[in-house]
């Protein structure tokens, strides 16, 4: 029995190992997992669009639930003119959602609770996020950096922070996500260990612990892949509309 | 007269609808504010981790070990301390609508 609370997020290899100009690209289990988010998101997508009824079958009625959810979340936030966008930042916020959900699946992993993985999206976030910005707006992208109306002497400070506060956005948009997934799930399977180690005598209290926090967990699931977004479009609202 | 009371009954209809809309708005505001919370205390400390990592950086440049990183913690700092006031203001005028 493995009691260890961190043997959860152990990535190992399935299948054999493959090395291409010395990289390993073997197939681990978090690859795997990765698939089944992808495969299942398709599933839902292609089983909810396949009859367009006019009365939805569960399939339809949760696909368009997703896609109103995110056309309002993107038109709240970054406006009209992230209309494009849109298949990006669907597609960003059903795999995390998924990811997240899939993990909370007795003895799966969550692909999420990797911060590789969340650096990944985050860090290709931010430079497709530059890019924009700086194609929008030529070099005029680089008032972000200074925000109108502050005195002349305080503007080479006002300018390093705004620079700080901008280079720090990967990291707090990983982090977060990396962070939650897995104190939650070690949180969980410590809990866990408690039901085992106290026995049929005292293991109830933990129990009900752990059924708790199944149910924060799954909120907490859905909330990190919700905030993943809505951050994602805050950051494409200041590319595409700048302004103070 | 009768049509009078047809539109009366009608606006209330609709002022009911209205509310019940505002309502579900305002369960849905419940759940982002949750979201907002998440995003201010990581970005609290990621602002002070950042900074001190550029300083750590820029003292190994410029070789002036301690004094950029000192500089650039207290920079990071300011950062996530005015982020959070401007996340904070935000939020505060959505509220008023």
């Amino acid at each position: 029995m493995t009691t260890n609370p961190m043997h959860q997020f152990a990535v190992y290899k399935l299948g054999p190992e493959i090395k291409i100009a010395g990289i390993d690209l073997s197939f681990t289990n978090a690859s795997l997992f990765m698939l089944l988010s992808a495969v299942s998101i398709c599933g839902v997508l292609f089983l909810g669009t396949k009859e367009k009824k006019i009365i939805p079958d569960r399939f339809q009625l949760i696909s368009e639930l997703f896609y109103n959810f995110i056309a309002k979340m993107i038109n709240d936030t970054a406006g009209s003119k992230a209309k494009p966008y849109f298949p990006f930042i669907f597609s960003l916020f059903m795999f995390v959602l998924f990811c997240n959900m899939l993990g909370m699946l007795p003895y799966s992993f969550t692909v999420t609770s990797h911060i590789i993985v969340t650096l990944i999206m985050a860090i290709f976030i931010f430079f497709a996020v530059t890019i924009i910005g700086f194609l929008k707006h030529g070099f005029g992208y680089l008032k972000l950096f200074v925000p109108s109306g502050v005195p002349v002497v305080l503007l080479p400070l006002i300018t390093v922070i705004e620079i700080i506060s901008y280079l720090s956005r990967p990291v707090s948009l990983s982090v977060r996500l990396f962070a939650n997934m897995m104190a939650g799930h070690t949180m969980l399977k410590v809990f866990g260990g408690f039901v085992i180690s106290l026995g049929v005598l005292g293991g109830w209290l933990p129990l009900g612990f752990s059924v708790a926090l199944t149910g924060l967990e799954i909120l907490v699931a859905f909330l990190q892949a919700y905030v993943f977004a809505i951050l994602t479009c805050i950051y494409l609202n200041d590319a595409l509309n700048l302004h103070h | 007269m009768a049509n009078h009371d047809d539109f009366k009954t009608r606006l209330k209809i609709a002022k009911k609808r209205l509310k019940i809309s505002s309502e579900d708005q305002g369960n849905n505001q419940n759940s982002s504010s949750m979201g907002s919370a998440f995003k201010l205390s990581t970005d609290l400390v990621a602002h002070v981790a950042v900074g001190t990592i550029i300083g750590f950086i820029l003292d190994s440049w410029f070789d002036t070990k301690p004094w950029l990183i000192i500089i650039f913690f207290f920079l990071g700092s300011v950062a996530g301390i005015l982020n959070v006031i401007k996340t904070a203001k935000q939020m505060q005028e959505k509220d008023k609508f």
